[in-house]
C-alpha cells in the first residue's frame, strides 16, 4: 500500500527495502495461518485429510448406491468427483477464511504500519496449500485403488490451481476489504458459495445440463477449471487450448480488480476493523 | 517518493488532516464504502486532525501534550505510517520505530520467542537479522523463562517490557511512544528512561506523546500543544508545557464561578459576592496589587475571607485569612461584608498568577465559596522561580 489516491502521501526510506520486509512479513504470516488453524486440536494437521476425504466418500455413496447417477460416459464418479470437488473446496475456504482474516489481524492494523494485503494474500495461500497437499494424497489414494487417473495429468493440473489461486486472491481481497466495513458479508457469502456450487458441473458433468443454459453454465470460470482438470486427470490430455489464455487474463484481471478494490479501502481500515 | 538529501529534516509535516468517517444509520456503511471506491472519501466526517506541520530535525526531540481527544494518538500514527493522512505530506527520512501501546501488536496465543518474530518482521528486518538480535531482546526484556510461554499468560507489565525490547533492540531513526513511561515496575522504569537518555545522547530522535509534564521536560527540547486537531503552540518544551498547564488551572477556574447572593442565601451559606483587583488583569514586576470586595453572609455575623495569589497552574505562592491578623470585615448592608487587601511592591517574577478568596465562617473554620481574578505580571526578568527574594551579593568586586 503506497499512497492513497488523494494529494495526500507519504514517503519513507526504510532501511531494509519494502520488498525485503514484505517477503518476512508473508512469511511470518503463512507460517502463523498454518500454525493458528490446528492449534491445540489433536490430529493437527491430518483434519486437513480427513474432512474431504469423508466428505467424498458421503457423495460416492449418495449418487451411486442410492442415486444410482448415470451418464459419465462409463467413467468412475468417484474418480469423476474428486478430481474437481477438491479444487472446489479449496476455493470455497480460501475466499471464507479470508474474507474474516483481517479481524484477526486488528491489533497489528490498528498499531504498526504494514500492507494489509499480505494479510490476505497468506491466508489464501495457506488455505490452498494444504488442500493441494490433500489433493495429491487423496489422487495417489484413488489411483491405489485402482481409479483410472493419469497422474501425468498433474503436469498441466498444476499449473491450473495456480491460475484459480490468483483468481481466488482478487476474489478474497474484495471480500475481505469489504467485511471490513459491512459485517453482513460473511454471512451472504457462504449461501452464496453453495449456490454456485451447485451451477458448476461439479457434481455432474455438463453434458446433464439441458441445451439452452450450458452457455451460461460455462460463463462461470469455475466450470472452465473443472473441465481442464478432468481433461488432464481424467483423459490424460496434457494439450493447451486458447481458452487457457482467455482463463489466465481473466484470472489476472479479477486479481487486479480485487486489489485495486481492497487498496481503495484499506487506508480506512485502521477505524473499522 | 523522495531519497534523503543531505540536511533534509528527519520528518516534516506540512498541513496534515485527518477525517474519520462517521458511520451513523444503518446502511451508512455501504454509502461509505460506495465513496471511497468512487474516491470521493466519506461525506461524512469527524476532523481528528487539521492543517499539523512541524519539523524534527535529527537529534531534536518533540513532545506533544493536549487533552484527551485532541489529535495526539491520531498524530502518532500518521507519523508511524499506520493511517494516510487525509490532507497534507509526511515526509520521513529514516528508520520509524512506534511504541504504541506497547505489546497491542502481539499475537496473544504465541510465546514471547515468536512474538519477537513477528515484531522484528513488522520492522522490517530479515530473519538473519532476527536471530542476530534475539539474544540482545530476550535480555532486555528480562522475563525468564515466560519468553517460551504465550503472550497471553503474561502480566500486563511483561508484555510491555518484551514490547519495549523489541522497539529498541533496532535503534530506529526516529522512536514514537505513547504513554508507555508509565508503565513497568520501578527498576524497569528506570532501565528504560535510561536507555532513552542514551539514545537521545547518541543523537536519537524521539517523539513522544504524554499527560506527564515532568517526562515531556525531561526527555524532550520541543514541545507541541494539540487542541481539537489544531496545533495551538509549538516551541521549547518548558515555554508549552507551562502553558498548557496553566491553559488547564483557567479552564477549572471558570467552572468555579461566585456563586451569587441570591442562591448563596437560598443555600444559607457565606460566599463571596464580588471580587476586583488593580490594577486589572496586568501589572509590571514591582507594581502595588490591591485587592477588595465582599462577602455575603447568611446570618448577618462577620466572616472571615481568607485571600492567596497561586500561580497559573496552581502553585500555591501565598496565603493569609482575616482572622489570622485579627481583622474585622467592614459591614455595608444587606448582609454584606466588606474587605480590602494590599500588597506592596509586588515581589511576583513575570508569569501568570490568579488572585483566589474564598469565603469563610465566623469561626475561619469551613471554608466555603472561591472566586478567582486572574492576573500577568510582565517585564523583563532572567531570574527563576516566582518570586523575586530580597537578597544582597558578598564578597564581589
Amino acid at each position: 500500500m503506497n499512497s492513497p489516491s488523494t494529494s495526500a502521501g507519504r514517503a519513507v526510506v526504510p532501511a531494509p527495502t519494502a520488498a525485503v520486509r514484505d517477503r518476512a512479513l508473508f512469511v511470518n504470516f503463512f507460517k502463523r495461518e498454518l500454525n493458528t488453524r490446528y492449534l491445540g486440536s489433536v490430529s493437527g494437521f491430518a483434519w486437513a485429510f480427513v474432512h474431504p476425504l469423508v466428505l467424498l466418500v458421503v457423495y460416492h455413496f449418495v449418487f451411486t448406491t442410492i442415486f444410482r447417477t448415470t451418464g459419465f460416459g462409463g467413467q468412475s464418479f468417484l474418480a469423476f468427483v474428486a478430481v474437481a470437488l477438491w479444487p472446489w473446496l479449496a476455493a470455497q475456504e480460501g475466499i471464507q477464511r479470508a474474507a474474516t482474516s483481517l479481524a484477526g489481524y486488528a491489533g497489528l492494523i490498528r498499531k504498526v504500519a504494514f500492507p494489509h494485503e499480505l494479510v490476505i494474500y497468506a491466508s489464501v495461500t495457506a488455505t490452498l496449500a494444504l488442500q493441494l497437499a490433500g489433493y495429491l494424497v487423496v489422487l495417489l489414494a484413488l489411483v491405489a485403488f485402482g481409479e483410472p487417473i493419469h497422474l501425468e495429468g498433474l503436469l498441466l493440473a498444476l499449473p491450473l490451481w495456480g491460475v484459480m489461486a490468483i483468481g481466488i486472491i482478487g476474489v478474497a481481497l474484495f471480500f475481505a476489504a469489504l467485511q471490513v466495513f459491512i459485517r453482513d458479508v460473511e454471512h451472504v457469502l457462504m449461501p452464496g458459495l453453495m449456490i454456485l456450487m451447485y451451477l458448476t458441473p461439479i457434481l455432474y458433468p455438463l453434458t446433464l445440463v439441458p441445451e439452452v443454459m450450458r452457455p451460461w453454465v460455462a460463463l462461470n470460470p469455475f466450470s472452465w477449471l473443472v473441465s481442464r482438470l478432468r481433461d488432464a486427470l481424467l483423459d490424460g490430455k496434457l494439450a493447451l487450448e486458447w481458452g487457457d489464455a482467455v482463463a489466465v487474463l481473466v484470472a489476472m484481471a479479477i486479481f487486479f480488480a480485487g486489489r485495486w478494490i481492497f487498496r481503495r479501502l484499506s487506508p480506512y481500515f485502521e477505524d473499522f476493523v | 517518493m523522495s531519497t534523503e538529501a543531505a540536511g533534509a529534516p528527519l520528518l516534516s509535516l506540512e498541513g496534515v488532516g485527518k477525517d474519520y468517517a462517521k458511520v451513523e444509520s444503518r446502511g451508512g456503511q455501504v454509502r461509505l464504502v460506495w465513496d471511497l471506491l468512487r474516491g470521493h472519501g466519506a461525506a461524512n466526517v469527524f476532523r481528528a486532525l487539521d492543517d499539523v506541520g512541524f519539523t524534527l530535525e535529527r537529534g531534536q526531540s518533540l513532545g506533544i501534550v493536549g487533552e484527551n481527544g485532541a489529535g495526539k494518538s491520531t498524530l502518532l500514527k500518521v507519523v508511524a505510517g499506520v493511517i494516510a493522512p487525509t490532507r497534507g505530506r509526511v515526509q520521513v527520512n529514516g528508520r520509524v520505530g512506534a511504541l504504541l501501546e506497547l505489546g497491542s501488536g502481539f499475537h496473544p496465543d504465541y510465546t514471547g520467542l515468536a512474538n519477537i518474530e513477528l515484531s522484528a518482521a513488522l520492522l522490517g528486518l530479515s530473519p538473519r537479522e532476527i536471530a542476530s538480535k534475539r539474544e540482545e531482546i530476550v535480555a532486555f526484556a528480562d522475563i525468564g523463562d515466560h519468553i517460551n510461554e504465550p503472550i497471553k499468560h503474561y502480566s500486563s507489565g511483561m508484555v510491555v517490557r518484551l514490547g519495549f525490547a523489541v522497539a529498541t533492540a533496532l535503534r530506529p531513526d526516529i522512536l514514537i511512544t505513547d504513554e508507555v513511561l508509565a508503565v513497568g515496575d520501578e527498576s524497569f522504569q528506570k532501565k528504560c528512561i535510561a536507555w532513552m537518555e542514551d539514545y537521545l545522547a547518541e543523537g536519537g530522535t524521539l517523539l513522544l506523546c504524554s499527560h506527564s509534564m515532568y517526562h515531556i521536560q525531561k526527555l524532550c527540547r520541543h514541545a507541541l500543544w494539540l487542541r481539537d486537531g489544531r496545533v495551538v503552540r509549538e516551541g521549547a518544551a518548558m515555554d508549552v508545557t507551562q502553558a498548557y498547564l496553566a491553559f488547564h488551572e483557567e479552564k477549572s477556574a471558570q467552572a468555579r464561578q461566585p456563586m451569587g447572593a441570591a442562591l448563596a442565601h437560598a443555600a444559607g451559606v457565606y460566599a463571596v459576592h464580588s471580587l476586583a483587583i488593580t490594577p486589572e488583569g496586568s501589572l509590571t514586576l514591582g507594581e502595588t496589587l490591591s485587592i477588595r470586595g465582599e462577602i455575603f453572609s447568611p446570618d448577618g455575623r462577620a466572616p472571615v475571607v481568607l485571600l492567596g495569589v497561586v500561580r497559573a497552574d496552581g502553585t500555591p505562592v501565598y496565603g493569609v485569612a482575616s482572622d489570622m491578623e485579627g481583622v474585622a470585615l467592614r459591614p455595608v448592608g444587606d448582609n454584606r461584608f466588606a474587605f480590602g487587601l494590599t500588597l506592596p511592591g509586588l515581589a511576583l517574577l513575570p508569569g501568570k498568577y490568579v488572585v483566589r478568596a474564598h469565603a469563610m465562617d465566623p469561626e475561619g473554620v469551613r471554608l466555603f465559596d472561591n472566586v478567582e481574578r486572574a492576573f500577568v505580571v510582565t517585564g523583563a526578568s532572567r531570574e527563576m522561580g516566582f518570586v523575586r527574594l530580597p537578597h544582597t551579593w558578598h564578597d564581589t568586586d
